[in-house]
Order: C-alpha cells, then structure tokens, then sequence
C-alpha cells in the first residue's frame, strides 16, 4: 500500500462529502451557466438575424420618382441581394369599392410576402396559382360588401376577386387588399414599383447588399429601412454585453460561493494541516495538497457544468427560438479557464490562512 | 499513578553527567532564547532568554502554568518557530541559520511529536497515519509503519480508522508516528491529558521504553505524576525558566 497525495485527496474529499459536493455544485453551477451563455452567445447572431428576419424587409428598392420599376426588377434584385434574401415585388393602386369606399390594392407574389413577412397575422394565405385570390386587410373588408365577391374598379375597369382571408398587422396594410401581380397588371396596366428586400445577417452585411444593389440598378433608389437595421445591431450588440455581464456577474457570485466553501474547508481542516506541517509537510506540499483538490473539483465542475450548461443551452435555444443549440466543443477551453479563474481566486484567501497557520498553537488546541 | 509508572521510575539507571559531558551531548542548547511577539498593547515576551541543554537519551519535563511560555518553547524547540533572540541549537544546529525550506526538512528529521490530542487523520487509517510522517520524510514503507505500530501493541488494528481506536490507541498511534523517522527528539506535549489512568500507565510505560532505548524525550506537562517520571524538570513561569537542576541524573547514553 502506498500512500500518496492523491489517495490522500480522495479520502479527504470522500470524507467531507457534503463541504465537497457543495464545492463542486457552486462550480458546476459556474461552468454550467457559463457554457450555456457562450454556447448561446456562439449562436446568438445567427439567432437573432433568424428573429428580425420575420419583422419584414430591411431594404427597399423604389423608382427614382416613384415610377414603375423595369419589368425584370425583381429577378435583378434577387441576383444581387443573394440567394440567401427574400425577395417581393409590389404594384400599387387606388381603386374603388362596391360600397364605393377607395382602397389601396396591391399587387404582389403571396408565396414571396408570406416568407418575407412572417410576422403578418394572416387567417388563410391565398394558394400559388389562384389569379382571383385576394388577402383583405382587417379595416380593407369593412369597405366591401361581399368578401367572397369583392368587386373593385380602376379607370372604369372592375374586377371581381375571391377574399381568402384577412390580415391584421397594425399597420397601414390593414386597409389594403392584395391580389397576385399577375392580376394587378392585367387589371390596372401598373408594374412593380417598390420591391422589397429582406437581407440575412447583420448591418455590415445588409450595407453590402445595398451597396450590390445601387451597383446593379442604377437610378433606382435603394434605402435601408433605418430603423429596423440600426435596431437590430443595437439589440445584437446589447444582448452581447449582457451575456458578458452574465457570465461575469454569475461567476462572481459562484466566486463568492466557492470562496466560503474553501475558507471553510481550510478553515475546518487547519489542525490536520497543522499536523502536516509539524510532521514536516512544506508549504509548498501542503498547497499543492489544498490547489490539488480545488483543482479537482473545478475540474469535475466543468465537466458537470459543460454537460448540464449544453441541456440549458439546448433547453434555452429550444424554447425562446424554436431551434435547437447543440454543445459546442469549443467553449469548453473558455469555461474551463473561467472556473480554474473562480477556484484560484476564490483561493487565495484560504491560501492565505493556510500559509499563516501557527501549528503549535493549533496543535494545543488553542 | 498505576504500578506500571513506578516501575518506570525505578528501572531509570541514574548516572551524574559532569557539566563538559552534558555541553557535548547536548541535543539541544539554549542560550538566552528570547521569543518577542508584537502584540497590540506593545510588544510580548513569551520567552525570556531562557538558557538550559538536555543531553542525548535525557528525559525532561517540562512544567509550568497556562501563559507561562510552554507552547512558546514547544514551538521553538520543534522548529515550528524561530527565536527573535539568542541561539538554539539541535544536534549542533542553530535552528536560525536554516531556511524555511531547510527547517521542514530539519524538523521532520530531528523532531517525533506526540500530542495531548493525538491529531491523527480522520479518514487515514492507524497505518497511514503513521505512513503520513515517512511521506513528509521521505518515502513511505508500509512493513516499516506495520512494524512501528506492533511495537505499540496496535499490530491487529492497522487498518482501523481513528474514530474506532480507543483514547490510549490513538495515542500509541501518535507515538508509532512520532517514532517511524527514528528522529533523535520526542517532543511529547501533554502526552496522557487526554487519558484515563489505565491509558495514561500504558502510555508512560511506552515512554519508559523508550526512554530506556536511548530515545531523548521532552515532555511538556501539567501532571506532577508524569513530571515525577522524568529525569529532571524545566519550570517555566512568565517566560521565565527558573528552574533546571543541569546536574540532575540521566539515564546512561544508550544512542
């Protein structure tokens, strides 16, 4: 049998089951939060993008006076956003209800529109390939008689069309009707004039679209929608400072936690390390024995932590943004120098007491 | 006091030491050890220059009040402090010369410690206990700490855990440990206070053993009885020694 300063560690820390285990809950806690938040904080951007995507278009592209835009706008606009951006056409008139009530009509793609405002509340999306289907806004069908049967008229020129269902945002397309480009122009003889751009990702990346985009259509207007581009960066950006702030808050406060539980483990046990010394134990082996175990349970906490911190994070992402996060590898170096940080500063004061134990006096109990 | 006392009493062969015998057997030499604390109302002198020797395989007592300085002498002779003035000397080495690296290593080979509280590791079994003195030594020899713990009648509960060892176990125990790096000084503070009269005879007996091995035992006590074992007595009063009779008999050096 020998006896070692690992088998010593083990006994120790079997031996004070409940000081341990409440050591390694706090750091498990530490590592577990902070895995979680750098696990959702890896995935934080693509997330949110993903969420302002279904708050609409991010740039809009306009005729110069408000004209018509040239008949392949649309598809010149798709080639230079990028794949990747949503894109939707939209024609505009005022015509005429049968309670002879005006109305704004728009033309548009309904499949187009649905992607690109996700947001809308829409009880039934007209289906691709209905030419008559129409979408009534929530204030549009108090001004027809028949939301089976609306009947418009531009310049003379009635057209009857099929309401599908209605629309409700808030905003001012609640008093429109749309109905398929297709339609619209044979209808009215009015083309696209405003198309409608939502481009994925972040500001840099949408003023690279727009920059694409006056490059390939020159003379058309092309505008970022300020508000929602500057907002989305400023909640990207606060929500990244307020992870960090998490995380450092969080660590402080398991900091604390683990601060207490090993002054209390030196504290408890500074007669056995009297006893350590007086048998001839160094300073430098009688830390090495007290760092060893704080390194011990901070290790076991970022592996509890790590595992526990992924399900939250898998738990969180689940929740809040209906995708799943899964653990990322590559946080683990990050909690684990964050804990071995926690335990090493939450040991300096134990360490302290340690190195100005007066074993003598210890020793005779006093 | 048991029978068993007494007869360590009596089997103590006595030879007079002249005074340049005693000076070049000294284990260890105090000469005007002072110990000054800074305390908050000015400074505090725990030990007053206090100057005696004790000879190789001497056993001593060392007596006195609470406060009168005992743990402070304790501290000092068992390295685990230095003086703030005068020299002491443990086999010929002043204690202030050394590092605090180099005392470690000093007290671990010169220094056996007994306590009154024994201070075993509660989750280290009797023989690790003792295995726990040879690792801060040097190496641990399992058969060594076994045999150590034979010679204190403990052979058959080895494997026991301190909490299932009785009072006078756990101080044999203590003495294994004190004993396993054959240091040349057993510094036993209060070594049966702890203990009832049947384990206080075992005990005493155990240093009578020792002592007639050529073990050189300073022992610090309250219990005039075991005083009364050792060969001379060191009274301490204010940090004061006030009495060592240096011409008292020791046993026949044996080392």
């Amino acid at each position: 049998m020998k006896l070692t300063m690992w088998s010593m560690l083990r006994r120790s820390i079997a031996h004070r089951r409940a000081r341990s285990l409440s050591a390694l809950v706090a750091l498990t806690v530490s590592a577990g939060v902070a895995t979680a938040l750098l696990t959702l904080y890896a995935d934080l951007d693509a997330k949110l993008h993903h969420e302002f995507r279904n708050f609409g278009a991010n740039v809009v592209v306009t005729g110069a006076t408000g004209a018509s835009l040239p008949l392949d706008s649309v598809a010149r606009v798709q080639a230079a956003a990028g794949a990747d951006a949503t894109v939707a056409g939209f024609g505009y008139a005022v015509a005429t209800t049968d309670r002879g009530t005006e109305v704004v009509v728009a033309g548009t793609d309904f499949s187009a529109i649905k992607r690109l405002d996700s947001w809308w509340s829409v009880d039934a999306w007209p289906v691709a390939g209905e030419a008559d289907a129409a979408l009534l806004g929530q204030r549009a069908a108090n001004f027809v008689a028949d939301e089976h049967a609306v009947k418009l008229v531009y310049a003379g020129k009635t057209v009857t069309l099929h309401g599908v269902g209605r629309l409700r945002t808030g905003g001012d397309e609640d008093s429109r009707i749309y109905m398929p480009m297709a339609a619209f122009t044979a209808w009215t003889g009015a083309r696209v004039s405003v198309v409608e751009v939502q481009v994925p990702g972040g500001a840099a990346k949408v003023e690279a679209a727009i920059a694409r985009l006056k490059t390939a259509l020159p003379g058309l207007q092309v505008a970022p929608v300020r508000q929602l581009v500057e907002g989305e960066s400023r909640i990207v950006d606060r929500t990244h400072a307020l992870m960090y702030a998490a995380v450092l808050l969080i660590a402080l406060t398991v900091g604390v936690s683990v601060l207490a539980t090993l002054s209390a483990s030196v504290l408890e046990r500074r007669r056995d390390f009297a006893l350590m010394k007086a048998l001839g134990g160094s300073q430098r082996q009688l830390m090495g024995l007290f760092l060893l175990e704080a390194l011990v349970l901070s290790l076991g906490g970022v592996a509890a932590g790590y595992v526990v911190g992924s399900g939250l994070a898998w738990a969180i992402s689940e929740g809040n943004f209906g995708t799943a996060t899964l653990p990322r590898v590559g946080v683990l170096p990050l909690v684990l120098l964050l804990n071995l940080l926690v335990a090493v500063l939450a040991a300096i004061l134990p360490v302290r007491v340690l190195r100005g134990l007066q074993p003598a006096a210890l020793l005779k109990g006093e | 006091m048991a029978d068993g006392v007494e007869k360590v009493v009596a089997e103590v062969v006595e030879q007079a030491v002249p005074e340049q015998t005693r000076a070049e057997c000294a284990v260890i030499a105090l000469d005007g050890v002072t110990r000054e604390y800074a305390g908050h109302g000015g400074v505090v002198r725990a030990l007053d220059a206090a100057t005696f020797s004790i000879v190789a395989g001497e056993w001593v007592a060392i007596t006195g009040p609470s406060g009168s300085g005992k743990s402070t002498l304790v501290n000092l002779l068992g390295c685990l402090d230095r003086p703030t003035g005068g020299s002491l000397k443990i086999d010929g080495v002043d204690t202030a010369s050394l590092a605090a690296k180099e005392l470690d290593r000093f007290r671990a080979d010169k220094i056996g410690f007994i306590f009154q509280q024994f201070h075993l590791i509660p989750y280290l079994s009797a023989l690790e206990n003792v295995m726990l003195a040879q690792y801060f030594h040097s190496m641990t020899d399992e058969a060594e700490a076994r045999a150590a713990l034979e010679k204190v009648g403990l052979g058959k509960r080895v494997s026991h855990l301190p909490s299932e060892l009785s009072g006078g176990e756990q101080q044999r125990v203590c003495i294994a440990r004190a004993l396993i790096n054959n240091p040349p000084i057993l510094l036993a503070d209060e070594p049966t206070g702890n203990l009832d009269a049947a384990n206080q005879a075992i005990v005493a007996n155990l240093l009578g053993d020792l002592h007639r091995n050529g073990h050189t035992i300073v022992m610090v006590t309250h219990d005039p009885e075991m005083a009364g074992l050792a060969q001379r007595k060191i009274a301490l009063s204010h940090g004061k020694v006030f009495c060592h009779p240096t011409g008292a008999p020791v046993v026949k050096l044996r080392r």
